[in-house]
């Protein structure tokens, strides 16, 4: 079948594309905009332009321990992730492939259970007692990891399938590697690919998770996204700089993680 | 004495047995083919020659060493697979050379045994390339070097052929079996395919439901097959129970008959009368579907020329070579 006229269909497809673009664009560079304003408010454009919010945030002593917090908590959560996901998934593919099915239904739990019903059952889980932990760090990496496990499962599953794992093991244990040479001169470096998007994917996720960070550290272990909630009250332009901030940490950090995961090939 | 001497194997998965009193013997340098359809125990008897799946009992005795309590990586054996299994994050020269990197051959070596065996496989210029960069049959050319730069006792194939196409297929089948007899390796292919089972063996193992019920030279197991399953299995023998041969052969016999379709000749002189039911052209082979005596036959002609070729409904004559006739159980 011929296409008639495929010029207004381009320009359809232009015009839809680009509409998107700018609906998404707008809201941020209005932020931006304003987050560099010295004041705007009654006037179509800003009276001035000004780094002062930039720089009164960037020398925040509480903006940076509440961004080194957030970095912690989920460079923890994720190092948790890889150090107790990998070896199970591993071990699922290769020796047990049947429990593949039990897995998948036990990762989408953390999405089934909505977080402020979680949360509720954590803090009264972790509030006393031998394990009590609200208010710390520890309780938000455990957190995190459950929110991080359906990600990492999907992505590194997806890519293993895609290796066939059990022929590269076999192949290799006949060539005279034993499992753990295998494992890592073999099966690591070819889930790297899916390893590294369901790192940024959470990773992401996480940065701006504020349901459970409020919940259950709160003010106790301030977080980034706790913090900027905590200073809603404060100047809008103050606030818009945290944004614009945080917008471009995640736009560097997913640019960067995809400029190394490019394959060499 | 054999080589690879298999005594008594047998395999099960919990109440499922794959294969059970598994007995052969194959000479040093010999190239066997473990023929069978789908699910009767081939892969898995390869496997459990290499160590990858633990057999159920028996032995395996190569150059007179058990190898059940052996780990794969200390069996000393080579094997390709039908998925190739290269390792994606390496590059063809080093997916070659990870067997000497495992061996710890010393780095000139292993550079002059890798070059050598990519030059076997007509590969010496892709050393550089990644396996997504290769098509198929150049990937499982790989797979080969790969095994046999290890200098394997023995090598396994596990219907290395099956995912290439019919071109590619063939001339590896020939390259495969010129590489084994240049270097004189011992060697278990598997496959389901008869041809390839028929061109490239010294010997033949035909399987069926976790047996070996017949093995032979590719001569005999297609002139003499053992049993109904062998004729089904090998050719395209007209399998006629009783009642049938006794009809077609106008003569009383007492058991199933199968009879290949090129040792039935239209005949001007034939005894037997036939009408063709339909014809269909092979390249050099022409098929016909014959009835005959109530009896549906296929009958293969050599396709000499066009006149000589018979339209549907054509009635001609027949006649059967008498030694071809084989009683089967």
């Amino acid at each position: 079948m011929s296409r008639a006229n495929p010029a207004p269909a381009a320009l359809y497809h232009r015009v839809v594309v680009w509409l998107l673009f700018l609906i998404l664009l707008l809201p941020l560079a209005g932020t931006l905009l304003y987050s560099l304003s010295t004041s705007w408010s009654a006037t179509i454009l800003p009276d001035g332009l000004t780094l002062k919010w930039y720089l009164a945030l960037w020398s925040d002593e509480r903006f940076l321990n509440a961004f080194g917090r957030s970095l912690l908590v989920c460079f923890g959560a994720l190092a948790l992730s890889v150090l107790l996901i990998l070896p199970l998934l591993f071990v699922v593919h290769y020796h047990f492939p049947r429990l593949d099915g039990l897995m998948n239904i036990l990762i989408l739990l953390p999405f089934a259970v909505p977080p402020v019903v979680s949360s509720v059952g954590l803090l009264q889980l972790y509030g006393s007692g031998p394990l009590a932990m609200t208010g710390t760090p520890w309780i938000l990496i455990g957190c995190y990891f459950t929110i991080a496990l359906p990600f990492m499962y999907r992505a590194i599953t997806n890519n293993l399938q895609a290796i066939n794992l059990p022929d590269l093991m076999d192949a290799a244990h006949l060539l005279g590697a034993s499992t753990w040479k295998a494992a890592f001169l073999v099966v690591l470096p070819n889930l790297r690919k899916g390893l590294m998007v369901s790192l940024f994917l959470s990773f992401s996720f996480l940065f701006g998770e504020f349901v459970f960070a409020n919940m259950l550290v709160g003010t106790r272990y301030e977080t980034l996204q706790v913090y900027l909630n905590n200073m809603k009250n404060s100047s809008g332009h103050f606030n818009s700089a945290l944004v614009i901030s945080y917008f471009f940490f995640v736009l560097v950090f997913t640019w960067a993680a995809n400029r190394l995961n490019k394959d060499k090939s | 004495m054999s080589y690879l001497s298999i005594q008594s194997l047998h395999k099960s998965f919990g109440d499922i047995s794959i294969f059970s009193d598994i007995n052969c013997e194959i000479g040093k340098g010999e190239f066997v083919t473990l023929l069978g359809p789908s699910g009767c125990g081939k892969s898995t008897l390869l496997r459990c020659i290499a160590g990858l799946t633990e057999v159920g009992g028996g032995q395996i005795l190569l150059d007179g060493e058990d190898l059940v309590p052996q780990a794969p990586q200390k069996r000393g054996i080579g094997m390709v697979f039908q998925s190739y299994a290269l390792f994606p994050n390496m590059t063809v020269q080093q997916n070659v050379a990870f067997g000497l990197r495992m061996q710890k051959v010393a780095k000139e070596e292993s550079t002059q045994r890798v070059q050598e065996a990519l030059a076997m496989v007509e590969l010496g210029d892709f050393a550089g390339r990644y396996p997504h960069q290769l098509s198929g049959g150049q990937c499982q050319r790989v797979a080969l070097a790969r095994s046999l730069v290890t200098r394997p006792r023995l090598l396994l194939l596990d219907e290395p052929l099956s995912a290439l196409d019919a071109r590619i297929r063939k001339h590896l089948r020939e390259q495969i079996r010129s590489i084994q007899q240049e270097l004189g390796l011992t060697t278990i292919f598997v496959t389901h395919d008869q041809e390839e089972a028929l061109v490239m063996s010294d010997r033949i193992f035909l399987m069926n439901a976790g047996r070996i019920v017949q093995s032979g030279n590719a001569e005999t197991l297609y002139t003499a097959p053992i049993d109904a399953f062998a004729a089904g299995f090998i050719g395209n023998y007209n399998l006629l129970d009783a009642d049938a041969a006794s009809r077609l052969l106008g003569r009383p016999i007492g058991s199933r008959v199968a009879i290949r379709p090129e040792a039935i000749r239209i005949d001007s002189q034939g005894s037997i009368e036939g009408k063709i039911r339909s014809h269909s052209l092979l390249g050099n082979v022409i098929r016909y579907r014959i009835e005959a005596r109530g009896v549906e036959l296929l009958v293969d002609v050599l396709n000499r020329t066009v006149t000589d070729m018979h339209g549907s409904g054509q009635r001609i004559a027949l006649s059967i070579d008498a030694d071809a006739i084989r009683e089967v159980a």
